[in-house]
């Protein structure tokens, strides 16, 4: 078991001139669960490549544990990976595949049989040992590059998306084991998804990348609850944060002729250059209040989840013209007294649930 | 026109109560009709050219026949056969069709599959690799075998002059027995090891990256890797290669026949490089005996058939031992 250490660590693909992943600093303790997340293309993958040694780092250094790994070959970092597509050997049986690292590695094969025997017993693969991976179903094989990994026993493990090629249920349900078997095992994980439940649920820490840059990493609920700028407070969260930007006034923004209000201070620093105000709100949120008193909406699209509502509203049309950017306001609502298409409504957000950004810098303020 | 094309769509709208008797489902020859007329031409051609030769051939072998005088053919059942089972010829052709086979596919195929192999690993300049590679196949035989001729010369042979310069002595080539079969091997090498390379390419090209990548973390190195990734890859495209390659085995004609240096078919002075096919030749074309050298073209046929099979039910041995 080991810690990961990412120090500045730069790939950039040959013929490219933007770094697909650009000055990553990561710190990964011993045994942590970390989970890399982002939209397509910002460079999750070749993070996780660097680590694993499969993928050049062009400045900067990885380490794994205090040894450092930057320009040593896969082999000899002590790792295992689960592919997307799980790579395993068509021809060999599934016993063969989770023994394969075994036997190069030299090990007996009374040794090799015992722990490729337990890990199938662990992943419920005891009646599949002789089957190739072509016989298997998605989840069995998924299962098979799990143990494939769990039976080296490594430093630490990587996953790329290994959910990927599930249904929605049965990836349900593999993530479950997938949280409980890393945390029977203990190891070292990284684990790359696009998926942010997948983040949200599975992840001791949560890192967001965005064109190749870390966004931020913490710990899944302080993600939700501070997200360092506008990018995070988007990217996490189902339905997304609302973001909007208006002008700065006495006491807080104007938002469709009504104001939210924002403390002085904070006001204070995110208007500075501009005079506008980014704020941020996310659907449960929001208060539905008396008419006038909050900021006027119009109901387009009403979702009925079961256990939620979600209004799809937009400003009232009189009263956008000093908002940038408006687009739709996403309110959650009991689903038993939502209201109509069509509707107009007021809306509040309590203090303390407002996130402001500066609109230039897009940085949170506090 | 288009109103009276109209018109028995029309009378059918009008008239749709008639029942889907039997009697009008059209048989099924008369559906498939287009079908088969779109195949006719392949397979009149095929009769022309490939059934009818080759079933003709079948009947010559069991006559006697003189080149001169076809017509005039005697019915001697399989005696042709029973002779050349007889035929000292027979026996060292085959012989020799053997050796040189084994000494040009074995190493032929071993080579392409190191080239594909590196190939497959470095990128740059692959373009021009891959047209280097298939020179020697668009070269015709008989320029090829002329230059190697040249150079497997006894007197005034580059090799031979290569030889005596660090001090081994001249070889005869041509004369000797595995001399001769060694350089006719060579030139079948030569020939065909780019063409079995690019063969190979193409299929190492359709094995998954990530199959590497799994292996190389697995601890695998790239000698590893290449038997337990990309052989197994390789498993039917080897095959085939080894299947194309016997029938070309079997067949060879063009090299030893231009290796001779005089268009003769003996295959040398003591027959040391006559395959079966220069001895097929021979038979027809040299002693004028057609039906001798049709059964010999039926025996080749018959070899082929039968290394072809024991290739094919061994595959499927193997295949069905992995399920
Ligand atoms: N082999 C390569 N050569 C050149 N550019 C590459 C290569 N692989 C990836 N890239 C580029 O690097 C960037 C990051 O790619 P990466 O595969 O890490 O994305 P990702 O975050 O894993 O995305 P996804 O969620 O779609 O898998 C992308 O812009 C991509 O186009
Ligand atoms: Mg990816």
């Amino acid at each position: 078991m080991a810690t990961v250490t990412f120090a500045q660590a730069t790939r950039i693909y040959p013929k490219s001139e933007r770094p697909a992943v650009d000055a990553l600093d990561l710190h990964i303790g011993d045994g942590e669960f970390l989970v890399l997340v982002g939209p397509s293309g910002c460079g999750k993958s070749t993070s996780l490549r660097m680590l694993a040694g499969l993928e050049e780092v062009d400045s900067g250094a990885v380490l794994i544990g205090d040894r450092d790994v930057t320009d040593l070959p896969p082999k000899g970092r002590d790792i295992a990976m689960v592919f997307q597509n799980y790579a395993l050997y068509p021809h060999m049986t599934v016993e063969a595949n989770m023994g394969f690292a075994l036997k190069l590695a030299g090990l007996g094969r009374a040794e090799i049989s015992r722990r490729v025997g337990e890990a199938a017993q662990i992943l419920d693969l005891g009646d599949y040992l002789h089957r190739r991976p072509k016989a298997l179903s998605g989840g069995q094989r998924q299962r098979v590059a799990m143990g494939r990994a769990i039976v080296r026993d490594p430093q630490v493990f990587l996953m790329d998306e290994p959910l990927s090629n599930l249904d929605a249920k049965l990836r349900v349900q593999t993530r479950t084991q997938i949280a409980r078997l890393v945390q029977r095992l203990g190891t070292t994980t990284v684990y790359v998804t696009h998926d942010q439940v997948e983040a949200m649920t599975l992840g001791d820490r949560v890192a967001v990348l965005r064109d190749g840059v870390l966004q931020q990493c913490e710990a899944p609920g302080v993600l939700y609850d501070r997200p360092a700028n506008v990018f995070v407070a988007g990217f996490i969260g189902s339905p997304a944060m609302n973001v909007v930007t208006g002008p700065a006034v006495d006491g807080g923004v104007r938002l469709g002729g009504a104001v939210l209000p924002v403390p002085r201070d904070q006001l204070a620093r995110a208007a500075a250059g501009t005079g506008r105000v980014t704020v941020g709100f996310r659907p449960e949120d929001v208060r539905l209040v008396g008419p006038g008193a909050g900021v006027p909406v119009v109901v387009n699209v009403v979702e009925q989840l079961g256990a939620d509502a979600f209004l799809y509203t937009k400003l009232a049309a009189e009263h956008t013209d000093d908002v940038l950017h408006p687009s739709d306001v996403v309110v959650r609502t009991e689903p038993r007294s939502a209201p109509g298409q069509g509707d107009e409504l007021s809306l509040a957000v309590p203090e303390g649930r407002l996130h402001v950004f500066d609109p230039t810098t897009q940085r949170r303020v506090d | 026109m288009t109103i009276a094309s109209d018109e028995p769509q029309v009378a059918s709208i009008a008239a749709p109560s008639a029942p889907p008797g039997p009697a009008r489902r059209p048989s099924r020859l008369t559906r498939n009709r287009w079908g088969y007329a779109y195949v006719a031409p392949f397979f009149v051609l095929f009769a022309c050219f490939s059934l009818y030769p080759f079933l003709y051939t079948a009947w010559i072998s069991l006559h006697d026949v003189d080149l001169g005088d076809v017509d005039g053919a005697q019915w001697v059942g399989l005696a042709n056969y029973g002779e050349l089972l007889t035929s000292e010829f027979f026996w060292n052709a085959a012989r020799n069709t053997l050796t040189i086979g084994v000494l040009s596919t074995v190493p032929q195929l071993a080579m392409a599959l190191g080239l594909a192999h590196l190939l497959n690993y470095s990128l740059r300049g692959r373009t021009f690799f891959r047209v280097a590679m298939l020179l020697p196949y668009a070269t015709s035989i008989a320029a090829a075998t002329l230059v190697f001729g040249q150079l497997f010369g006894r007197d005034y042979g580059l090799i031979n002059a290569g030889l005596e310069a660090v001090g081994f002595d001249r070889v005869d080539w041509e004369g000797g027995t595995w001399s001769s079969q060694l350089a006719i091997s060579v030139i079948v090498i030569w020939r065909w090891t780019g063409y079995n390379a690019l063969i190979y390419l193409a299929a190492m090209q359709a094995i998954p990256e990530d199959l590497y990548e799994a292996a190389t973390l697995d601890g695998a190195s790239r000698w590893k890797q290449f038997l337990h990734v990309t052989i197994p890859g390789l498993r039917p495209t080897i095959l085939f290669t080894i299947v194309v390659s016997t029938i070309g085995a079997v067949q060879l004609f063009g090299e030893p026949l231009l290796f001779s240096g005089n268009g003769t078919t003996n295959g040398g002075s003591s027959n040391q490089y006559q395959t079966l096919g220069l001895l097929m030749y021979d038979q027809g074309w040299t002693n004028f005996h057609l039906g001798q050298a049709a059964a010999t073209a039926w025996a080749m046929f018959l070899i082929i058939l039968v290394v072809v099979g024991a290739w094919a039910l061994l595959a499927r041995r193997r295949a069905r031992a992995e399920r």
